[in-house]
Order: structure tokens, then C-alpha cells, then sequence
């Protein structure tokens, strides 16, 4: 049986949990970022003519260009298993592969140095605990200036190569 | 106004009401003894008897008291630490340079720091493989104890500490900081479905900038060292209402079998039992007065011979050991090897070696490296008091012959730890690739 004052009671104590339970929810809920103010995904790399042949690792957008005459193609450089920056060892002899279909000179080969994770020079995971290959990224040539553009959030197929005209 | 020298008045029988302001480290009577406890505010959680047994130097190791001199260590020298440190990207790893290079005492004052949360690790482990080993975590007389909990509080320390660590030793910014963040928070992010929302949450934000900083440091200096203190004064209050260490237990069980000859104990007077005014315990302290001593001072001298102890050692050794500080946080370059402190690289370890594949189907090695594993260790952990069937008897007493099995599984576990934290601190080199500690590595480009 309920009485006036039990009620009132259990009244003023949910309204007291209610309280808390919804100041510790907007606390929590205030910690979550509406905004992320994370670098563009589209990146301007420079003009295709100003890449070396071979291999170029641009840091800041952690990725590696890749230039075989006017053919194009970017790797990505986050490792896949934590997030490390993988680096870029040259082979001694270039091999070649086919990948996807497409033929593709492997010069490189890549290695991670948090967990020991290696890679082929197409970014295939060969060793240690990566899960994955690594990514490719969209490239193409801006309509303005020329500029090889990167699009970092657009994963490619490892066939995909960018031939500059 | 009389000047005639009267007698003393005779002591108020109010209960509660201590006649006398001060308390003697050197008391001359037992009632002098339990009058410390009762009315200082630093000893009443000390009972007013204890075991002299619960005082070996070898039973317990005084693990816990080191721990928690430790723990003071910290707070004290994180004090000037938080008014010389600067929780912007920006700015912590010159503050921290400034700590270490400029400011008087300032490399001292980190190392005591420093030294202090790794020897407190290390300690907390100790700590727990005591309990384990002494089967301090069951209930000896069974009376309305409940050490279990205990335990379970223990592993909560356990982790706020780890997390200390962790949180700590990124505050200086540096490469070796801004590598643990990236591999720490990218092993939440490998949780299928919600892992890249925790990440989110952890750094706040995608990528890891000012507001993941301030997060850890929030963590770092209000609310992990909260919580630790909270479950630190729980954890002691514990051991009061489950009687005392287990090795009590012993005492209270071996009393069933050999009669000890009634003795008079005037703690029951002082403590207001014989008045009636609380319940009566049957406790063994009081029926076993020669194999008790008072906690004051004898209880007291121990336990500052351990906290002043402890506090020495950190003193000196804070000031040969210096502080180690990597090249500033560079998003650009990993180093190589990247190595998380020593009490992780059994992790790091586990990650490197557990990616599997079933099929088409991969499990990522950081999650079930870091994330299953070590997840189910703690929960083995939490849980052993329940699923440890052996007898009372086994109860505060190193190697029980009862306990062989379990004890012989976690030395196991335990040396599986110690093994690959060994081969993660000196078997591996750039590319987390295995060398000897004696072959040299290769010589490897800072860059690229």
C-alpha cells in the first residue's frame, strides 16, 4: 500500500536519481565532438612533373607516390594493424608482378617498426600481424593547375594507375 | 580562583569521550596503546591488536604498504609537477624539457615521479602474486568475511594503475607518447562495430591532437588518482571487517584446536564491549594475548619502517637515475622500434604475434591481442576467488600443498608475462624484428 507520504517520498527520490542520472549523461554527452577539425581529404601533392621516378613519401599526408614514366599510382602509409608509419626499403632488384590484373613494378618493399608487419612493394601484407594490405588512394590531375590530387578517403583497387598526359 | 593542587578528576565514562588530547608512539600501558587508535585520526583505522604473525617481514612482504607509500610518493611529487606542466600540444614538451633542464630540483622532482609509478607497478604486481600464492583472497574462518571482494577491488587497482602509466607517460609529448596514444587508441578502434566510436571518444576527435591531451591529462591528475584513492581507502577498510591479513585466519583456525588458557585483556573495557554497548565478538585477538602485540607502537614502527623505507629509496634513487625524454612528438616519423614502457611490452608482444586467419576471414592481432586476451586475463583474474575450490585450511599460507595446481598455473601465466616483457625489452630491435641482447643491430636511416 502507497501512502501520501511513501509517495512523496519515492517522488523526491527519482526526481534526485533523475537529476543525476541526467547531469552525468550531458556531462558525458558534452565529451563527444560535434566537429572534427581534421585536415581536408583531398590533398594537392604538387605537379606530376616535380615527382622523382621511383618512390616519393610525403609525410604529412603519410603516403607514398609512386611515379613509372607519366603512369601514377599512392599507397598509403598507415600500417594496418596499429596505425604506424610504415617505411619504404628499396629491393635490390625490382620484380614484377601482376596485380589486380594490371602489371606492376615492385621496387620497394615496406616495413612496419611498431609490431614488425612487412609489406610488398603493391602494399600486400606478406608478414607479421597486419590484417590487411595497404590502402590505395584515388589520384588524379587538378582541372586548374595541373596538381596530382589525392583523395584520402577514396580507396582504390591496386589496379588502378593515373597516366598524365 | 584555588591554587590548592587537587586530585585529578576521575576519567567521564561517557562513551566516546577520550580524556587525553595526545596519544604516545611509546605508550606505557595497554591503555595507553589503545588510546593511540582510538583517538588519532591517522591510526583509527589500525585495529588495537594485532597478529604478530601478520607482521612478518616475509608473510606479506609489506607489498601493499610499499604500494601505497608509492602512491604518496606520487601525489607529493605530482603536486609542483602540476604547476610547472603545461597541458598543450604546443607547449608540454617544452614544459616538460623546462622540468628537467632548468627548473631547481625540477629533474629530481620527475624522477621521484617517474621512478615511483614504475616501481609502483611493479609493486601492485608483487603485491597481487603475494595474495595469490598465500591464498589471501578466501575466507579463513568464514565468519562474515568477504575477501573476495577484496581481491576484485584489487584487480580495480590493478588496472587504475596501469592506466596511470599509461596516461602518465604520455603527458611529456614526445615520440615515445605520441606513438603509445596512436597504437594504445588504434587497439580500442580494432572492437568490431564500435571500436572507431571509443577511438573517437578516447582522442576527441579523429586525429589525435589537443583535445586527446587534455583528456588523458584530465584523467591523469583528477580521476584515475580519485578513483585509486577511493578503492585504496575501501581496500583497507576491507581488510579491518574481514579481520585483519588472512594469515589471521590461521591464527583464529589453529585456536579451534589448541585451547589457549583465558587471559585478561583490557581492550574490551577500552573499546566499551564489556559495558555492553557494542556487540560482542568472539576475537581471537583478544584470546591469544601472547601471540598478540599492541599496533602501537609495534604495528606503527613497521609500517613507517616500510613507508620511510620506501620513500629513502626513491629519494637516492631519483637522483642517479635520470628521467628519459624522446624528440619531441613527431606525427611524421614512427621510431624504430616504437617500444611501449616495459609493463606493456608483454602487450605489445601479444599483438605482434596473435593476427590469425580462418579461411578468408582475419582476426586483427589487435583485437584479439589486445583487446580479447588481455580481456580475459583480468576477467580469469577477477573471477579466481570463485572458481577456487580449495579448503579453508589454505588460507594465509605461502605454497598450500592444496593449492599446488592453481598455484603452479598462475606462476605459469605469470612467467609467460615476465618471458615476453623480457624478449620485448631486449630481443627486439628495428622492425620489431628478434635480436639477441649480444648481436648488434643493423644500421637502419633515422628517416624513411
Amino acid at each position: 500500500m502507497t501512502d501520501r507520504r511513501d509517495f512523496l517520498m519515492k517522488l523526491g527520490f527519482g526526481a534526485g536519481v533523475a537529476g543525476l542520472a541526467t547531469q552525468s549523461a550531458a556531462s558525458l554527452r558534452s565529451l563527444v565532438p560535434n566537429v572534427s577539425y581534421d585536415a581536408p581529404t583531398t590533398v594537392k601533392l604538387g605537379l606530376p612533373l616535380e615527382f622523382p621516378d621511383g618512390l616519393k613519401f610525403l609525410p604529412d599526408q603519410r603516403l607514398f607516390v609512386f611515379r613509372q614514366g607519366n603512369v601514377f599510382h599512392a599507397v598509403s602509409a598507415v600500417c594496418t594493424h596499429l596505425g604506424c608509419t610504415v617505411r619504404a626499403e628499396a629491393l635490390s632488384q625490382p620484380e614484377e608482378k601482376t596485380v589486380n590484373g594490371a602489371p606492376l613494378r615492385l621496387t620497394h618493399r615496406f616495413l612496419c617498426p611498431c609490431h614488425g608487419s612487412t609489406y610488398e612493394g603493391d602494399g600486400a601484407n606478406v608478414s607479421g600481424p597486419a590484417p590487411r594490405p595497404l590502402a590505395w588512394y584515388h589520384l588524379e590531375v587538378a582541372p586548374d593547375d595541373g596538381q596530382l590530387v589525392v583523395d584520402l578517403a577514396r580507396e582504390v583497387g591496386r589496379e588502378f594507375r593515373l597516366t598524365v598526359a | 580562583m584555588s591554587t590548592t593542587a587537587k586530585p585529578i578528576p576521575a576519567i567521564p565514562s561517557a562513551p566516546n569521550v577520550h580524556p587525553k588530547a595526545l596519544w604516545s608512539l611509546k605508550p606505557r600501558s595497554d591503555r595507553e596503546s589503545g588510546d593511540a587508535v582510538v583517538s588519532n585520526f591517522l591510526l583509527h583505522w589500525f585495529p588495537a591488536k594485532v597478529f604478530k604473525a601478520s607482521l612478518d617481514w616475509t608473510y606479506s612482504f609489506w607489498l601493499g604498504t610499499i604500494t601505497s607509500a608509492l602512491f604518496l610518493l606520487l601525489i607529493l611529487s605530482g603536486l609542483p609537477l602540476l604547476f610547472l606542466y603545461v597541458p598543450s600540444v604546443e607547449r608540454a614538451y617544452a614544459s616538460v624539457k623546462d622540468i628537467e633542464y632548468v627548473i631547481t630540483f625540477g629533474s629530481w622532482i620527475r624522477s621521484v615521479h617517474r621512478l615511483s609509478a614504475h616501481l609502483m607497478v611493479a609493486a601492485v604486481f608483487l603485491h597481487l602474486v603475494r595474495v595469490f600464492l598465500t591464498g589471501a583472497y578466501k575466507n579463513g574462518t568464514g565468519r562474515g568475511q568477504r575477501r573476495q571482494w577484496n581481491w576484485v577491488i584489487g584487480v580495480g587497482m590493478l588496472l587504475a594503475t596501469l592506466f596511470l602509466s599509461f596516461t602518465g607517460y604520455l603527458l611529456p609529448w614526445d615520440q615515445l607518447a605520441y606513438w603509445a596514444v596512436t597504437v594504445g587508441t588504434n587497439i580500442a578502434s580494432s572492437i568490431p562495430y564500435v571500436g572507431p566510436a571509443v577511438r573517437e571518444l578516447m582522442i576527441g576527435g579523429r586525429t589525435i591532437d589537443q583535445p586527446t591531451l587534455i583528456r588523458f591529462y584530465v584523467l591523469h591528475i583528477v580521476l584515475l588518482p580519485g578513483l585509486l584513492a577511493a578503492l585504496f581507502v575501501y581496500h583497507m577498510w576491507r581488510v579491518r571487517k574481514d579481520g585483519g591479513l588472512a594469515r589471521a585466519d590461521r591464527e583464529a583456525l589453529m585456536r579451534e584446536r589448541v585451547e589457549e588458557p583465558p587471559a585478561r585483556t583490557k581492550t574490551y573495557t577500552l573499546l566499551g564491549v564489556a559495558r555492553g554497548t557494542a556487540p560482542t565478538i568472539r576475537s581471537t585477538t583478544l584470546e591469544a594475548p601472547h601471540r598478540t602485540v599492541n599496533a602501537v607502537p609495534d604495528l606503527v614502527r613497521r609500517a613507517a619502517t616500510a613507508v620511510l623505507g620506501t620513500i629513502a629509496v626513491i629519494s637516492i634513487l631519483s637522483t642517479l637515475v635520470r628521467s628519459p625524454l624522446e624528440e619531441a612528438a613527431n606525427a611524421l616519423v614512427t621510431p624504430n622500434p616504437a617500444k611501449a614502457p616495459w609493463y606493456f611490452l608483454w602487450l605489445q608482444e601479444i599483438v605482434t604475434d596473435t593476427t590469425f586467419h580462418i579461411g578468408s576471414f582475419t582476426v586483427n592481432g589487435a583485437f584479439f591481442g589486445g583487446v580479447i586476451l588481455p580481456g580475459l586475463l583480468i576477467s580469469l583474474l577477477t573471477l579466481w576467488p570463485w572458481l577456487d575450490r580449495s579448503p579453508a585450511s589454505a588460507t594465509g599460507v605461502w605454497f598450500a600443498r592444496t593449492r599446488l595446481r592453481q598455484n603452479a598455473v598462475f606462476l605459469a601465466l605469470c612467467l609467460v608475462v615476465v618471458v615476453f616483457t623480457i624478449v620485448g625489452t631486449f630481443c627486439r630491435g628495428p622492425y620489431w624484428h628478434f635480436y639477441w641482447p649480444w648481436e648488434s643491430w643493423p644500421e637502419i636511416p633515422t628517416r624513411i
